[in-house]
């Protein structure tokens, strides 16, 4: 079990390392938020799921694990609503991209 | 403003409670009265915003089981967008080509486009920045991190994909 758990705790910090480094590094606004998901999907669901596990079969405690379960469901269903909010802040406030976009429907139907 | 309906404050209570359950993990009679008490005051008083149509839809077996398949199908979704944001990361970052699509959705009722947007913006990869209303039908802005396909339609089956199906079939 507790080599289960090792697995589900690496593999949350290797998407958080990922959403970090991508945090720094990405071109633009839009693109930097795409890589910050990435830390609050797997990489929150991975420590979530392995600290899960561990309160249940190794501390034996059912109260903490269902408690750790519920801080998963609450970020899951919150986050996005923040991030939609800040992405379509920032398009409204007059970020954009240095790079011209492939596409741009949005740009277009708000000008009209 | 709506009006205050008994099964929308029964299905609220009955989720407060759960929740309270939850939290505690007590279950002697005094935190079990304190928690029903604290349920049924904050059902009497949400009741009205948090449930507008059918307030027993979840205890439908059928609907239950469909909600539980979508959630599989989501993980699925989560993990393969993960992967793949995740190795543009580490490949540099120089491998993004962004934009935003006007993607057309054929779900009806408020509750289902949010639980669409909500999967579409937390799937990494694809941002829902809008939700516009066009001569009847539903429209998405999405702001995605590499366009692979210009044509809206296309784009649309690649962005949804099995996330539409589901969720029709949640709240059909």
């Amino acid at each position: 079990m507790r080599i289960v758990i090792d697995i589900l705790l690496a593999v949350g910090f290797i998407f958080a390392l990922a959403g970090a480094k991508g945090l720094l590094q990405m071109p633009d606004a839009f693109c930097r938020m795409q890589a910050s998901t990435c830390i609050s999907t797997l990489g929150v669901l991975g420590v979530i799921a392995g600290g899960a596990l561990y309160a249940f079969f190794v501390m034996g405690s059912v109260a903490t694990g269902v408690k750790i379960l519920l801080i998963g469901l609450l970020i899951i269903t919150i986050n996005p609503v923040g991030a939609h909010a800040i992405a379509k802040g920032a398009y409204r406030s007059g970020i954009r991209p240095d790079k011209e976009m492939e596409i741009d429907d949005y740009g277009r139907d708000i000008n009209e | 403003m709506p009006k205050t309906k008994f099964p929308a404050v029964i299905s609220t209570f009955c989720l407060c409670f759960v929740f309270w359950l939850f939290l505690t993990w007590n279950f002697t009679a005094q935190e079990m009265i304190a928690g029903a008490v604290v349920s049924l005051a904050a059902a009497l008083f949400a009741s009205k915003f948090f449930i507008h149509e059918n307030a027993f839809w979840l205890f439908n077996p059928t609907k239950l089981g469909a909600l539980i398949v979508y959630i599989f199908t989501f993980l699925r979704e989560l993990v393969k967008a993960n992967v793949d944001v995740a190795k543009r990361v580490f490949g540099g970052c120089k491998d993004v080509n962004p934009g935003i699509v006007k993607v057309p959705a054929d779900l009806k009722g408020d509750y289902a486009q949010a639980m669409l947007a909500n999967s579409i913006t937390l799937t990494p990869g694809t941002i829902t920045l809008d939700i516009a209303e066009q001569d009847g039908k539903t429209y998405y802005y999405i702001h995605w991190i590499d366009v692979a396909e210009t044509d809206r339609e296309k784009a649309g089956e690649l962005i949804k994909g099995s996330l539409e199906k589901g969720i029709g079939r949640i709240w059909q």
